[in-house]
């Protein structure tokens, strides 16, 4: 079953229940099963030999975004995620996770990724930083990735893009925990990556940042270069000049802190500067920061789109809320989730396509 | 290589631990982890492994332990012996040595044991050459990378202010530092595979030792007291720079 360590967490985590009003998944499905506490418990009914692994019992662990939202509210340190992803690598050990997740973890057999899909190329071989794009842009948002790609075009900088990128393992690392056939994925990711010689990659995605820059040093697959998240890139680009916006007023926004972002680096002024920048007068969601609402994960979108879709209207209840119109994004995984149910008088926007506007 | 050996202590997890009434580590109110060094010694028998080599994993300690023990499969270890009894208990590093000595006796043919150099609770860094001198094969500690050699293996290992390189015949006992080498993370495959396998638990009995040769009976040394360093006793208190000439010149 779940390692000692993790067993531990879910002991001390099923006695609580103070971190209930931050679950974004219990939020939108009222059901207590739903609450990281919860799975703490089932875990433990589990040790003591008092409940069966079953399916039940396994779909329960995948109604998790991982947004790490526990984490950050535990004030006694325990850590939810830790045994939920154990609880995941039980799941497919035992050949007792939902189907939707086993056809995810297939297509990353067979193609490398969670749609089975042929990333596409995005013929550019700079020489100045190698730019990851990652999975979710590069098969379902490649217009965030192209935006990009032009605004360190305009900014002068010389990008290289792999052509046939290799997945870091943040995908697989949801669907089955972690474990070797993600750190194998995390190396030949890391090989890939070293082997441009570039010295720094600039990660689009967070999630892939976060795995990056968190746990490929302690699989040992370090990567030699800089690791830089995307948004801190170019509002760096901003600050040093090299991209000039042009003063345009678009009205009132509000910056979605993602998941990693907000709780793995806590980077939360480079996405506000790159609205400002775009000509966005910022207003603050009530859940913001370290303390951001999950909108759900491109993952648990394949795997469970009705509860996913369900969580992204929650962060867009959040948007109603304050008096902005538009929900701003820099992370692909964001946008697709928030694009699948985009209330009616609001806007979902790009915020790399939005500065690529006016610069 | 038929066989590997690594040796592995259940250390506590927790920061502070409460001593019994004999100075005893109160090993079994608390959780317990694998020693850090020791992860080193399971990762490198891991990777010297072959397709005809059994790594076997040895360990002395509360049956609690199992558990974590059973761990170990899913990384791709063959076999788990923990070695648990009452009569092994208080044991100092000598008498450690001599019960796993005794333990990998009944392990069979084997071409080297790895160890973590020290371990995070007693610290003494002795059993490896107290276990090498037990078996009578040498030793070589503070290990950083093992690789095979045409005669044995060759070991990059710590000096004071230096590394060397060695070549050790087998078989021999070789001790590791921590985060030498990063503990693989276990495969499903492994996992699936880790499921009919079972930790072998040996009492002292089985491995052939009587009372008198192990744990507190068997140990050279005692610990007859224990001091607690007490806060305080140098009176320190705080000054603002202003006040610090007058300070100094009063203790003059």
């Amino acid at each position: 079953m779940v390692s000692q360590k993790a067993l531990q967490h879910a002991e001390k985590c099923r006695f609580c229940w103070m971190c209930r009003h931050l679950c974004p998944v219990q939020h939108q499905t009222g059901k207590e099963l739903n609450t990281p506490r919860a799975k703490g418990l089932l875990l433990s009914m589990l040790s003591k030999g008092t409940a069966e692994f079953d399916k039940d019992m396994a779909k329960a662990m995948y109604e998790c975004m991982l947004c790490d939202a526990c984490v950050n509210d535990c004030c006694t340190g325990y850590q939810p995620p830790l045994f939920i992803r154990e609880a995941r690598t039980e799941a497919v050990v035992n050949d007792l996770a939902p189907a939707a997740v086993m056809q995810c973890i297939e297509n990353i057999e067979n193609s490398g990724n969670i749609y089975g899909a042929e990333k596409p190329s995005f013929g550019q071989d700079g020489t100045d930083v190698l730019v990851y794009i990652g999975e979710v842009a590069a098969c379902k948002v490649p217009e965030m990735a192209k935006a990009y790609l032009r605004l360190l075009k305009k900014a002068g900088v010389s990008a290289k893009v792999l052509d046939c990128e290799p997945a870091s393992g943040m995908m697989l690392a949801d669907l089955m925990g972690y474990v070797q056939e993600v750190t194998d994925q995390a190396k030949s990711c890391a090989d890939a990556i070293n082997a441009t010689g570039l010295p720094t990659v600039v990660v689009l995605d967070s999630y892939d940042a976060e795995i990056m820059k968190q746990h490929y040093a302690e699989w040992g697959c370090e990567i030699k270069a800089e690791v830089v998240t995307a948004t801190a890139y170019v509002a760096k680009l901003l600050e040093d000049g090299k991209l000039t916006p042009k003063a345009e007023a678009k009205g009132a926004g509000a910056c979605h802190d993602d998941d990693r972002l907000a709780r793995s680096f806590h980077e939360f002024a480079p996405v506000r500067d790159i609205a400002k920048a775009a000509g966005y007068t910022l207003t603050e969601m009530f859940n913001k920061e370290r303390l951001a609402k999950s909108c759900g994960t491109a993952v648990a979108l394949s795997y469970m789109p009705g509860i996913t879709t369900k969580v992204a209207s929650g962060r867009w209840a959040d948007l109603c809320r304050t008096e902005a119109k538009a929900m701003l994004t820099a992370n692909p995984q964001a946008y697709l989730c928030l694009s699948q149910c985009v209330p009616e008088g609001m806007t979902l926007v790009d915020l790399y396509t939005a500065l690529n506007e006016v610069v | 290589m038929k066989q590997i050996i690594a040796c592995v202590k259940l250390v506590p997890a927790a920061a502070e631990v409460a001593l019994d009434g004999q100075f005893r580590l109160k090993r079994d109110s608390t959780s317990l982890q694998l020693n850090i060094a020791d992860l080193s010694a399971v990762e490198a028998a891991l990777g010297l492994k072959e397709a005809d080599t059994q790594v076997t994993v040895l360990s002395m300690g509360p049956a609690k332990g199992e558990a974590l023990l059973q761990e170990l499969f899913a990384l791709g270890v063959d076999r788990v012996v923990l070695l648990s009894d009452r009569a092994l208990a208080g044991a100092d590093s000598l008498a450690t040595a001599r019960a796993l000595a005794a333990g990998v006796r009944c392990l069979g043919e084997f071409s080297c044991i790895l160890c973590g150099r020290r371990a995070l609770d007693a610290e003494t860094g002795q059993i490896p050459g107290q276990l090498a001198a037990a078996l009578d094969i040498p030793a070589v500690t503070n290990g950083q990378q093992l690789e095979k050699a045409d005669n044995g293996l060759s070991c990059r290992r710590l000096l004071e202010t230096a590394v060397e390189t060695l070549t050790v015949e087998l078989p021999c006992v070789v001790s590791l530092c921590e985060y030498s080498y990063t503990l693989r993370l276990p495969s499903i495959l492994g996992r699936r595979r880790a499921k009919d396998k079972q930790v072998e638990i040996l009492t002292a009995a089985d491995i052939g030792l009587v009372a008198e040769q192990c744990g507190l009976q068997g140990s050279k040394t005692k610990v007859v007291h224990v001091d607690t360093k007490a806060p305080g006793l140098r009176k320190c208190s705080y000054c603002n720079p202003e006040a610090l000439c007058g300070i100094i010149k009063g203790v003059q």
